[in-house]
C-alpha cells in the first residue's frame, strides 16, 4: 500500500517518541494506538491471548519498581519496613506502559514489514547483509523440514530416544549432527548456483513491486510535521511530567488538549487507515 | 609509494574516520541523555548504543571483497544456531545458539562469529518475538563470536578447559549483558543496586546458560569443527584469516 520507506519511517518515529517521553497522556495514546493496531492486524484469538498475557507481565513490571524504590512523599503501606509509595507505584506503571506499548508496536513491524520490503529497503546500502539475512531466513524453513525428515529416519532405523535427557540430548544432538552436514554441503551447492547464475555481475538489476507515489510523499511530509509539532510541544513542556517526589498534575489548556489530541491522532493513523482499507475491500467483494 | 600502499593508506584514514563518527555519535548520544533528557532516557540511549555497537562490524563486512561461498556458509550457520532452538526444543534451557556462535568463530573467524552471533539474534526473534532487546542479544551473542575469533583466545578455545571457561564466561557475559535491559524495563533508569540485585535474582538462569553452553560446547565441538574443517579443505574458503 504505502511505500516500505514510509511505513519504516513511521515506525522509528513511534518508537522514538514513545521511549523518548514519560508524559502519562502521551504513552497511553502510543499504547493505545499500538494495541489498536495490532488488534487490527493479528488474528483475534491469537490477539486477545496476547491481551491477556501482557496484562499479567504489566502487572508485574508495574510492581517492581515500588518493591525497590522508596521514592515520593505518599507512603501507602510498609514492606518489611520499607515504604511502598503511591509514586513509586504510579511511576512504575508508566514505565510498564511504556515498553508495552513498544512490545505492540514491535509486534506490528514484524507483521507490516515483511522481508521483501526489508530487502528492498536495506538491498541498496547494505546489499551483502541484506542477503545474508534473507537467505537465512529462507534457510530455516528448509532445514526444519531437514530435521523432520531426518528424525523419522532415524525412528526407522531404530534409533528412538528414551524418556530420560542423557538419551534425548544424545537423540536430538544426532540429528543436530547431520543437519549440519547436509545443510553446509547444500548451502554450497546454492552457492555455487548463483555464481553460475550470476550473482555479483555488475548492471544486474533486482525486481521490485515498490513505486513512490504522490501519497508517499504526503505522508513523509505529514511526519515531517508530526516531529515538528512534538518537538514543538515538548519545548513548550506539554510533555513534561514528574513522578517524585509527589506526582506532576497534566495541564489542560486548549492548546496542550490540542496537543494531545494530534499526537493521538498520530498514533492511531495505522489503524485507521487499515480499517478503511478493509471496509473499501468488504464493499467491493460484496459488489462481485 | 606504490598504487597498492597509496590505496591502503586511503582506506586506513576511511577507516579511521568512519570510527571517529561512531565515537562522535556515541558521545553525542551521551549527551542527549544526560544534558536534554537529564539522565532520564537510559532506555532509548542503551539501545542506540548497542546498535551503534553492532555497525562497524557490518560494515567492514560490507566493504570487504567477498566470495558468495562465505556469504551462503554464514547464512547456513546463523540457520542453523536458529533452528538448532527447535530441534532441541524439548529439552529445557539446553540451546544451541551461542555453542554454534563460538564453534563457528573458532573454525571461521572473528567476522563469522559476530555476524553469526548478531544475525541469530535478529532472526530468532522474528520467531520468538521482536522487542526492545534484540539489540542488546544482537551485541550479547556478537561480542562472545566475536572474542571466540581472536587467534590467541581461538587456539585457547581448541583445548578443553579453555572451552569450559569460556563457555562459563559466555554464560555470564550474556546474562550481564541482557540484566541491563531487565533493569532499564524495570525502572526506566539504570542503577548498580538494581543491576546486581536481577544479577542476583537471575543466578539460576546464568548457570542453566553456562552449564548448557559447556555441555553444548564439550559434545558439540568435534562433530561441527570437523565438519567446518573439512568444507574449508574441500572448498578452499576461509583459509586466508
Amino acid at each position: 500500500m504505502f511505500h516500505p520507506l514510509v511505513i519504516f519511517s513511521y515506525f522509528v518515529i513511534v518508537l522514538f517518541v514513545t521511549m523518548f517521553t514519560s508524559h502519562p497522556v502521551f504513552l497511553l495514546c502510543s499504547l493505545a494506538g499500538g494495541v489498536a493496531f495490532c488488534g487490527v492486524l493479528s488474528a483475534r484469538r491469537q490477539f486477545l491471548s496476547d491481551i491477556g498475557f501482557y496484562i499479567v507481565v504489566f502487572i508485574l513490571l508495574s510492581l517492581a519498581n515500588p518493591l525497590f524504590s522508596h521514592n515520593g512523599e505518599t507512603i501507602l503501606f510498609f514492606i518489611n519496613d520499607n515504604p511502598v509509595t503511591k509514586e513509586a507505584l504510579i511511576y512504575g506503571e508508566f514505565i510498564a506502559v511504556m515498553i508495552i506499548a513498544v512490545i505492540f508496536w514491535c509486534k506490528c513491524l514484524n507483521e507490516v514489514m515483511s522481508t521483501d520490503k526489508t530487502l528492498y529497503l536495506f538491498g541498496r546500502v547494505v546489499p551483502k547483509l541484506s542477503l545474508l539475512l534473507t537467505m537465512a531466513l529462507r534457510f530455516i524453513p528448509l532445514f526444519k523440514r531437514q530435521a523432520e525428515k531426518i528424525n523419522k529416519s532415524q525412528k526407522t532405523m531404530g534409533f528412538y530416544a528414551a524418556d530420560n535427557l542423557p538419551d534425548k540430548v544424545g537423540g536430538a544432538m544426532r540429528i543436530f549432527d547431520s543437519l549440519i552436514g547436509w545443510s553446509i554441503e547444500n548451502s554450497l551447492e546454492t552457492a555455487d548456483s548463483m555464481k553460475a547464475r550470476g550473482y555479483g555481475l555488475p548492471e544486474r538489476t533486482t525486481f521490485s513491486i515498490f513505486t513512490f507515489r504522490l501519497d508517499d510523499a504526503f505522508m513523509l511530509g505529514l511526519m515531517a510535521i508530526y516531529l515538528l509539532i512534538f518537538i514543538a510541544g515538548k519545548s513548550a513542556g506539554f510533555l513534561s511530567f514528574h513522578f517524585y517526589p509527589t506526582l506532576g498534575r497534566v495541564g489542560i489548556t486548549e492548546l496542550s488538549a490540542a496537543f494531545y489530541a494530534f499526537m493521538a491522532l498520530f498514533m492511531f493513523f495505522p489503524t485507521l487507515i487499515e480499517i478503511k482499507e478493509q471496509i473499501k475491500w468488504k464493499y467491493l467483494e460484496s459488489k462481485i | 609509494m606504490s598504487y597498492a600502499g597509496r590505496m591502503a593508506e586511503e582506506v586506513n584514514k576511511k577507516r579511521i574516520l568512519f570510527i571517529l563518527g561512531l565515537l562522535v555519535a556515541v558521545v553525542f548520544l551521551f549527551w542527549v541523555g544526560i544534558v536534554l533528557y537529564k539522565d532520564r532516557a537510559y532506555n532509548i540511549i542503551s539501545i542506540m548504543i548497542m546498535v551503534l555497537a553492532c555497525i562497524p562490524f557490518y560494515a567492514a563486512y560490507e566493504k570487504k571483497e567477498g566470495d558468495i561461498r562465505r556469504l551462503v556458509i554464514i547464512a547456513a550457520l546463523t540457520a542453523i544456531a536458529v533452528v538448532g532452538r527447535f530441534v532441541f526444543g524439548p529439552i529445557p534451557f539446553f540451546k544451541p545458539v551461542t555453542a554454534v556462535v563460538i564453534i563457528t568463530a573458532i573454525y571461521l573467524g572473528s567476522e563469522a562469529g559476530f555476524l553469526v552471533g548478531s544475525l541469530s539474534a535478529v532472526i530468532s526473534n522474528i520467531f520468538f518475538g521482536q522487542g526492545p532487546w534484540t539489540p542488546f542479544q544482537m551485541a550479547a551473542w556478537g561480542v562472545i563470536g566475536l572474542i571466540a575469533g581472536f587467534p590467541p583466545v581461538k587456539r585457547l578455545l581448541k583445548t578443553k578447559p579453555g572451552l569450559v571457561v569460556y563457555g562459563v564466561f559466555s554464560g555470564i557475559l550474556f546474562s550481564a549483558i541482557m540484566d541491563i535491559w531487565t533493569v532499564l524495563s524495570y525502572e526506566g533508569v539504570f542503577n548498580w543496586a538494581r543491576y546486581l540485585a536481577a544479577q542476583a535474582t537471575a543466578l539460576s538462569a546464568t548457570i542453566t546458560y553456562a552449564v548448557s553452553n559447556v555441555v553444548f560446547l564439550l559434545i558439540g565441538i568435534k562433530p561441527i569443527g570437523k565438519k567446518l574443517e573439512r568444507i574449508q579443505i574441500k572448498h578452499k574458503i576461509f583459509i586466508k584469516e
